[in-house]
């Protein structure tokens, strides 16, 4: 199976002006394209890539779809017959439904998101280049950020119902998709209960979490950093912009990163994420946090999550 | 728009009541309460957790509000969300955001009884 990477986030804004402003300023990121539509297309300076985020104008927040980089084109019909054999209906977008994107495969998880699969789009570079280049390039805004990370998803959980889609999901994207689970929250009368699953399909802690809640949503689509050090500037960089920071910077017990979370001026949850954490493996044993210690591993050091943190999302 | 001078704002199904300075939202307001249970979310619109009715009086709005949590029905009928909102006049609002439940426990928890 050949998912290789989280290839863009398409999401709502409900004042461009005010979302540009951000993506610029504080994560780092640069405009590369306004469609027809008024959609804007933006993209971090160590992306090779074309663009990495969607924002569409929107009297809402939250997510539009999230798409996956596949390693060759063969993979899109290999992924579409795990997929509907999975019970998961397919539609195959044509090349140029988004623009500078080619053929692209659409469906939704079993939590409702769209997810979208695609093997091309136009490669025009990091900003440093890819002849002798330097660690990073002259001129970048606010935190800096390499590239888009991975995203968080809400995911329907009703134990009384029956009903788990964080389960679901993470069953789907390890048989149907390729993808493993590198570490897991368990809740409930012997741990019985998913509400928590982290995933990855390349080399890093995770690639896409799932995270059980009353509704379907955004929990945070994240941003990469170096280090500890970028992350406290990247903190600076967000009181400097008068950013809502919701977690100031702390560590995860889950994926060992460094973090910040805020929001954008609609209210979607960003994270700056900084650290890879550990080598992830299909072989690596998976990580598992129990009811009594999920606050440590949500936030290491604190030990105890925010309420804010589980009930706001878009 | 903003109001010329400071308002008062009453939240009848606590008891308490707040000022909120020139130009201040109803939320920016309502945290200086200093108590746990306020609802503070994404104070940009999106998330909807600081959704109230605004009984009384009026307001103005100060940013776009999510459609996905207040409907322009509900709107029409004073309902808004407390981070994107500030008082024109005094107000009496009434807290009905997902937070809601975090909002009043906290009142009781701290002695004094809801009304």
């Amino acid at each position: 199976m050949g998912v290789m990477r989280i290839g863009h986030a398409s999401i709502k804004v409900m004042d461009m002006a005010a979302a540009i402003k951000h993506y610029e300023n504080v994560i780092g990121m640069k405009v590369v394209h306004t469609d027809a539509q008024g959609n804007v297309y933006l993209k971090c300076w160590d992306e090779w890539d074309k663009f990495s985020l969607i924002l569409t104008p929107a009297d809402s927040a939250g997510l539009n779809h999230v798409a996956y980089k596949v390693q060759h084109d063969s993979d899109l019909e290999q992924l579409k017959a795990s997929i509907e054999a999975h019970g998961i209906k397919t539609e195959m977008l044509a090349a140029g439904a988004l623009p500078f994107v080619g053929r692209m495969l659409k469906f939704h998880l079993p939590s409702g998101h769209e997810m979208r699969l695609f093997q091309q789009k136009e490669l025009v570079g990091t900003d440093v280049g890819s002849t002798n280049p330097d660690p990073w390039p002259d001129g970048l805004k606010g935190a800096g950020a390499h590239w888009l990370d991975h995203c968080l998803l809400m995911c329907p959980l009703d134990p009384e119902k029956g009903i788990n889609t964080v389960a679901d999901n993470c069953k789907f994207m390890t048989q149907a998709m390729g993808f493993h689970l590198s570490e897991q929250a368990v809740v409930g009368p012997n741990g019985a209960i998913q509400l928590a699953a982290f995933l990855f399909c390349g080399g890093k802690p995770h690639d896409i979490a799932f995270v059980g809640a009353p509704t379907a949503g955004l929990h945070h689509v994240s941003f990469f950093l170096d280090s500890w050090a970028d992350i406290l500037k990247a903190g600076d960089v967000m009181a400097k912009n008068r950013v809502k920071i919701d977690v100031a910077p702390t560590r995860h017990g889950i994926t060992r990163g460094e973090t910040i979370y805020f929001f954008d001026p609609s209210g979607n949850r960003n994270e700056t994420f900084a650290g890879l954490g550990y080598l992830a493996q299909p072989d690596r044993p998976v990580t598992t946090w129990t009811e009594d210690s999920l606050g440590r591993g949500i936030f290491y050091h604190q030990g105890a999550v925010t309420e804010s943190f589980t009930t706001v999302y878009t | 728009m903003t109001a010329a001078t400071p308002c008062s704002v009453q939240l009848p199904q606590t008891g308490e009541s707040y000022v909120c300075a020139q130009g201040e939202t109803l939320l920016q307001g309502m945290i200086k309460l200093g108590r746990r249970g306020i609802p503070v979310g994404c104070v940009n619109g999106g998330c909807g957790v600081c959704k109230v009715k605004v009984r009384q009086g009026s307001v103005a709005a100060v940013g776009a509000i999510s459609r996905q949590h207040v409907t322009a029905e509900e709107e029409a009928c004073g309902v808004t969300l407390a981070c994107r909102a500030a008082p024109l006049s005094d107000v009496e609002l009434e807290v009905i955001g997902k937070m809601q439940r975090g909002f009043f426990y906290s009142i009781t928890c701290s002695g004094s009884a809801p009304r």
